[in-house]
């Protein structure tokens, strides 16, 4: 290496001190990037779900028209999208954490001018550029040229879904951090992320969506805040809910999205009270 | 001028599980939990100028780390007083990180998969470092430490010793005024030890960085620290000068021995020759290491019976080292009476 080329790097870029968030997010991007090709794998692999599902629910409906009111052209719109919202926030936010919890480099976390929450706010958001985008060209590629996904049922039921989207990301992460911050307690993560996903799966309307599921399930399901990860801003999408319920159900995201960020706050607070004493 | 860093009556204890061997503890915890308190750091008064470089030993388990926890306010005190540059760190973390670093030996700040450069820039933007700042003090880090061509490099292609490198660099992106290094040359290389050694002294010279080493290396606390602090069992044992050490407790000696021909007896033999003063003899390779206490008998007295003992080829008086007054302290063979506590303390 010459001089120049050592010179040159250190000038480059930064005119002024970006916002540490951003950059934070910025930073994760690039990591991401260096790991696309698993990424693309793991996206991929998730899909062949997407593909079982569709032939089960082609089978269910040769004999009927609509199920749960839902249309087949819905329904498979449905199943392609949900899998598709569910890839945004991959596996790498809440196990990047926990590994970070369990090998004891979250110090660096805390020795930093950094607020923990929206730190990993940000890490997630880095992450979701790359596997979202991912994750976007096969929701699209293939729902659209193989699977006949449908467009948006208005164009502001599309607005909506983008909104319902944004707060249900938001959740997802929070929940996962919620999570992930257990590993503080239990020192070990891959249980408490299999049970995640799979809890997540299902309430959030990933699987099957909500209507189709028994009274009390649906119940729980419609009161908790995971159905606002999927099976919210898709109903928005599908146009199944205007007006009124349209205001509850963002509403409910937004009250759901405010208790998490306290309460991750609070966890997070109380989780530094619990630091081991690994290492002496 | 008051101290930048400040502890008073400083006290952790910890709530630990109790379990009991194999699945059967487990279950048994599961059901029944008991938890023992261990008390890491017990009352620990500390007082350190701005500008003062300070080294902070004790073996394993002693406290060293809990206390550097204590004073990064990654944990909360259980009882006592802490200040470091007027903030209390456990109440306004965030403040307190801005004025310090730490630094770990077997950890890395660094992301991973990035180029280090991007990592730098993105410490500065964390910390908010103005442009004109960083780019001065990015320039001076590159020329010390000789960063330039490990910029464009991911730091997990960094071998061990590029890496501190890039560690401390990544450190004092911010400008600290107070800098944690825990065990920073752990692993290292005698040359790039040395190195960093005299980067981080020449840091202190330039810049007044006050420094609080933890480091289980003597060459670095020799080198760095004047003043070193000792603890043990969550107490202060020592507080007070480095060479103090050596001097107050320096009369263990050693002879190095090389034997013509190491007969297997001949540790018996220098056993024999010595015996009324109860040596300490080790067998090498090419011969013996034969350590006594100086109060009891003279260095030359010692040779003279070794070399009438032993067919003795060469003979080497090594001088006392801190090290092992230090290491006796670690095993517990020698006790720091209170009277010789340190002038701080």
């Amino acid at each position: 290496m010459t001089a120049t080329t050592s010179d040159t790097p250190v000038r480059q870029g930064r005119t002024a001190p970006g916002s540490k968030y951003v950059s934070l997010a910025r930073t994760t991007l690039q990591q991401a990037i260096a790991y696309r090709i698993t990424t693309f794998f793991n996206v991929g692999l998730t899909f062949i779900w997407v593909i079982i599902l569709y032939y089960l629910w082609r089978a269910a409906y040769s004999e009927r028209a609509s199920i749960a009111g839902l249309s087949w052209d819905q329904m498979r719109t449905y199943v392609v999208i949900a899998y598709g919202i569910n890839a945004l926030v991959g596996w790498r936010t809440g196990t990047a954490m926990m590994a970070a919890i369990r090998t004891g480099d979250v110090v660096f976390e805390m020795v930093r001018p950094l607020n923990y929450c929206t730190t990993q706010l940000a890490r997630a958001l880095g992450f979701t550029v790359v596997e979202g985008g991912i994750s976007m060209i096969f929701t699209l590629v293939i729902g659209l040229a193989f699977l006949h996904i449908q467009a948006p049922a208005s164009l502001a039921s599309g607005l909506l879904f983008v909104l319902a989207l944004i707060i249900g990301f938001l959740t997802k992460v929070l929940v996962v951090f919620l999570v992930s911050l257990l590993t503080f307690w239990t020192l070990n993560g891959m249980g408490l992320m299999w049970s995640q996903q799979a809890i997540m799966q299902i309430l959030s309307g990933t699987i099957v969506p909500l209507a189709l599921m028994p009274g009390w399930l649906q119940f729980v399901a419609k009161v908790l805040p995971l159905r606002g990860i999927v099976s919210t801003p898709l109903e928005f999408y599908l146009g199944n809910a205007g007006g009124w319920d349209a205001v509850g159900l963002i509403g409910l995201q937004a009250v759901w999205l405010t208790a998490l960020w306290v309460v991750a706050n609070l966890a997070w607070k109380r989780a530094f009270r619990v630091v081991e004493i690994q290492g002496g | 001028m008051s101290p930048i860093v400040s502890a008073e009556g400083l006290v952790k204890r910890f709530r630990r599980p109790q379990k009991g061997p194999g699945l059967a503890g487990a279950v048994r915890h599961l059901l029944r939990p008991r938890h023992e308190t261990v008390t890491a750091v017990e009352g620990v008064d500390l007082s350190i100028d701005e500008g003062e470089s300070v080294a902070y030993v004790g073996p394993n388990g002693a406290g060293k780390s809990t206390t550097i926890k204590l004073l990064t306010g990654i944990l909360v005190p259980s009882a006592g007083q802490v200040q470091v540059c007027g903030v209390r760190p456990h109440v306004d973390r965030q403040a307190n990180a801005r004025n310090i670093s730490v630094v770990f030996g077997q950890r890395t700040q660094l992301w991973w998969d990035i180029p280090v450069l991007e990592s730098f820039r993105l410490l500065g933007d964390i910390y908010s470092v103005p442009e004109a700042e960083y780019r001065r003090t990015m320039d001076e880090l590159v020329d010390v430490l000789d960063l330039g061509p490990l910029l464009g490099v991911p730091a997990r292609q960094l071998s061990l010793g590029q890496r501190m490198r890039c560690d401390l660099g990544a450190a004092l992106v911010h400008s600290p005024r107070v800098l944690f290094l825990d065990e920073p040359t752990i692993g290292l290389d005698v040359a790039v030890k040395a190195r960093l050694r005299e980067f981080v002294g020449s840091m202190r010279a330039q810049r007044g960085l006050t420094v609080l080493l933890t480091s289980h290396d003597l060459g670095d606390i020799e080198e760095l620290c004047p003043r070193m602090i000792m603890i043990d069992k969550g107490r202060i044992v020592y507080d007070g000068a480095f060479d103090e050490v050596t001097r107050r407790f320096g009369w263990e000696q050693k002879v190095v021995v090389t034997l013509a021909d190491g007969g297997p007896d001949a540790a018996t033999l220098a056993g024999a020759a010595l015996a009324r003063v109860r040596p300490v003899i080790e067998e090498t390779a090419t011969g013996l290491v034969v350590t006594f206490d100086s109060r009891l008998i003279s260095s030359g007295e010692v040779i003279k019976e070794l070399a009438v003992a032993l067919p003795v080829v060469d003979l080497a008086l090594e001088e006392t080292s801190a090290e092992s007054i230090v290491r006796r302290l670690y095993e517990g063979n020698l006790t720091f009476q209170p009277a010789d506590h340190g002038a701080t303390s």
